[in-house]
């Protein structure tokens, strides 16, 4: 038997388990200077929304311990703009094509859906970014309201049949109740987790690092908290679960996969070091033919105590 | 195309210039053989992210590629205690650098850690056969660094060279001995402002190398912007300090 590292997200096959995480490789043509990205599963687009977004001002980035703040402000160029320059461009990687969807209201995610949606033989899923910090209004302020969150979904399930994933924040009290929502919704798969809202202070100047004042905390730091979410959400729902949250290494996909996500995005490790995948890949097809076994197989295998 | 890749090099030569701040030389053959004036390096530390450096100069066999480290923080402390055997993963070249073919002659301005960059274009430039003119400015005589006694030397506190800003060192020059130039400026932000003033009011193009916090140094956090006029709503775009630049014509960029 020859091992495989591919996975299924629901009806999407993906020949590896791991995706670019929206937000940390633009469109794919910055890492792919580093490696080919035909080995990846897939990857997700910066964070998109109908008008051309400038972003947040000043500082963005604090560096932190064991991950980093951004409040980057979803700056993008828009969905005409990708749709034109980008989309095309990203089909020509040899991966799956995720585009990410950002918005300020339930009719701009109902207006891009309805942009996006012509090209669905250009795009493999639709990941509905209902989680993103750093804007004032939409994205996590929808994400955080079960009720918001299947309403969302419902109105955009009515508008394509391209697969929509719902990528939800971790700054909630219940992330179940937000996961069930979107299954409600008719979403195909949930992402989970979004940055964890935080804060870093400079004790000189008194004042936060960051312009926005707060930002998004990622890296290795926030994955015990993504990994408690993916298998708590694992246990109650039926659509599958893409993890995410500071993957560095194969060891680390595996946790997710064993936890009970069908695939993982690996986000701020390719800050750092942007050919990480190549590693994680080759880490992930030794220790499926060291156990001669399929990936997708490990999914959702923890055994609670 | 995949022709980048994170280097993992060893320090072969280090020195301190002044108490804080170390030189030291990587040998990196690949990122040193392609490296051009104003681009930089993005080094690991056991900090989360890496930080970038200015390519300072390299060797004339295209093997060593020089930074200088300016202790501002933890992990520009860790890296100035690198020793020679030492090894490092480093992301390089990285960005865009000084146009330095476009111009008869060059007028390089810098201070603070912009002398590293800065020794570079002027090495290359003088390989090149171009006039070329370098100030320097800084606070006082301890802080004077890869300083030549061809260059015009200024201090704010007047202990070593012209007593004043760079633009008191500018103004000394004999602009008729430097057609067609262009100035080139890294460092302080209100030394760059005060360098790009000064061109225009000379009628000389500026560019200027923009300092950013970054995250990924290779253009896809979105992080490091410089605010770029442009003819938008906004009146303005954010390019990516990293990828975009660092170099940026001072005309264009929002100060």
């Amino acid at each position: 038997m020859v091992s495989s590292i591919a996975v299924k997200v629901g009806s999407l096959e993906l020949k590896s388990p791991l995706i670019l995480a929206s937000g940390t490789c633009n469109f794919g043509h910055e890492l792919s200077e580093y490696y080919d990205l035909s080995i990846l599963g897939g990857i997700s687009s910066k964070g998109l929304t109908i008008k051309p977004r400038a972003g947040n001002p000043g500082v963005r980035v604090a560096e932190c311990r064991a991950g980093m703040l951004n409040s980057v402000g979803l700056q993008n160029p828009g969905v005409d703009f990708f749709i034109e320059n980008d989309l095309d461009y990203m089909n020509t990687l040899g991966c799956g094509v995720i585009v990410n969807v950002a918005g300020h209201s339930e009719d701009d995610y109902v207006t891009m859906v309805t942009k996006l949606a012509p090209y669905k033989d250009k795009i493999d899923a639709l990941e509905i970014n209902l989680s993103c910090p750093n804007v004032k209004s939409g994205c996590m302020s929808i994400g955080t309201d079960p009720n918001e969150i299947a309403k969302i979904t419902s109105l955009l399930r009515s508008i394509t049949d391209i697969p929509l994933w719902i990528k939800l924040t971790p700054n909630v009290t219940d992330i179940k109740s937000c996961a069930l929502a979107a299954q409600k919704g008719g979403a195909d798969a949930v992402v989970l987790i979004n940055t964890m809202l935080g804060m870093a202070v400079n004790i000189r100047t008194r004042r936060p690092v960051l312009t926005n004042n707060t930002g998004g905390y990622s890296g290795p730091a926030i994955k015990p908290v993504a990994i408690r979410m993916v298998s708590e959400c694992y246990q109650v729902l039926d659509i599958p679960i893409i993890g995410c949250g500071g993957i560095e290494s194969a060891e680390d996909v595996l946790e997710f996969m064993i936890a009970g996500a069908s695939a993982v995005e690996i986000g701020t490790a390719s800050l750092i070091h942007p050919a990480c995948p190549v590693d994680i890949t080759a880490g992930l097809e030794k220790y499926c033919a060291g156990n001669s076994l399929d990936l997708k197989d490990l999914t959702g295998t923890l055994q609670l105590w | 195309m995949t022709e980048k890749k994170e280097f993992k090099c060893r320090i072969v030569s280090k020195e301190f210039l002044t108490p804080d701040t170390a030189y030291i030389g990587i040998e990196c053959p690949e990122a040193a053989s392609s490296a051009v004036p104003g681009q930089f390096v993005n080094i690991s530390c056991s900090r989360f992210l890496k930080r970038p450096f200015g390519v300072a100069s390299v060797s004339d066999d295209g093997r060593i590629l020089y930074i200088g480290i300016k202790v501002v923080g933890k992990g520009t402390e860790e890296l100035s205690g690198l020793m020679p055997g030492d090894e490092i993963s480093m992301l390089a070249p990285l960005g865009k650098g000084f146009d330095l073919t476009g111009f008869d002659s060059y007028i390089l301005v810098s201070g603070g850690t912009g002398v590293f960059p800065v020794n570079f274009a002027y090495e290359t430039l003088k390989s090149s056969g171009k006039k070329v003119a370098v100030v320097q400015g800084f606070r006082n005589a301890s802080q004077v660094i890869l300083n030549d006694p061809s260059f015009v030397l200024t201090t704010d506190e007047g202990d070593a060279g012209i007593k004043g800003t760079c633009i008191a060192g500018l103004d000394s020059l004999d602009l008729n001995s430097f057609p067609n130039a262009a100035v080139l400026c890294v460092g302080p932000i209100p030394m760059m402002k005060a360098a790009g003033a000064w061109a225009e009011e000379h009628g000389l193009k500026c560019f200027v190398s923009m300092e950013q916090r970054m995250g990924c140094g290779i253009g896809i956090c979105l992080c490091c912007i410089v605010k770029v006029k442009a003819d938008n709503e906004d009146g303005y775009v954010n390019l990516r300090c990293c990828k975009d630049g660092p170099v940026f014509d001072y005309a264009e960029v929002v100060w």
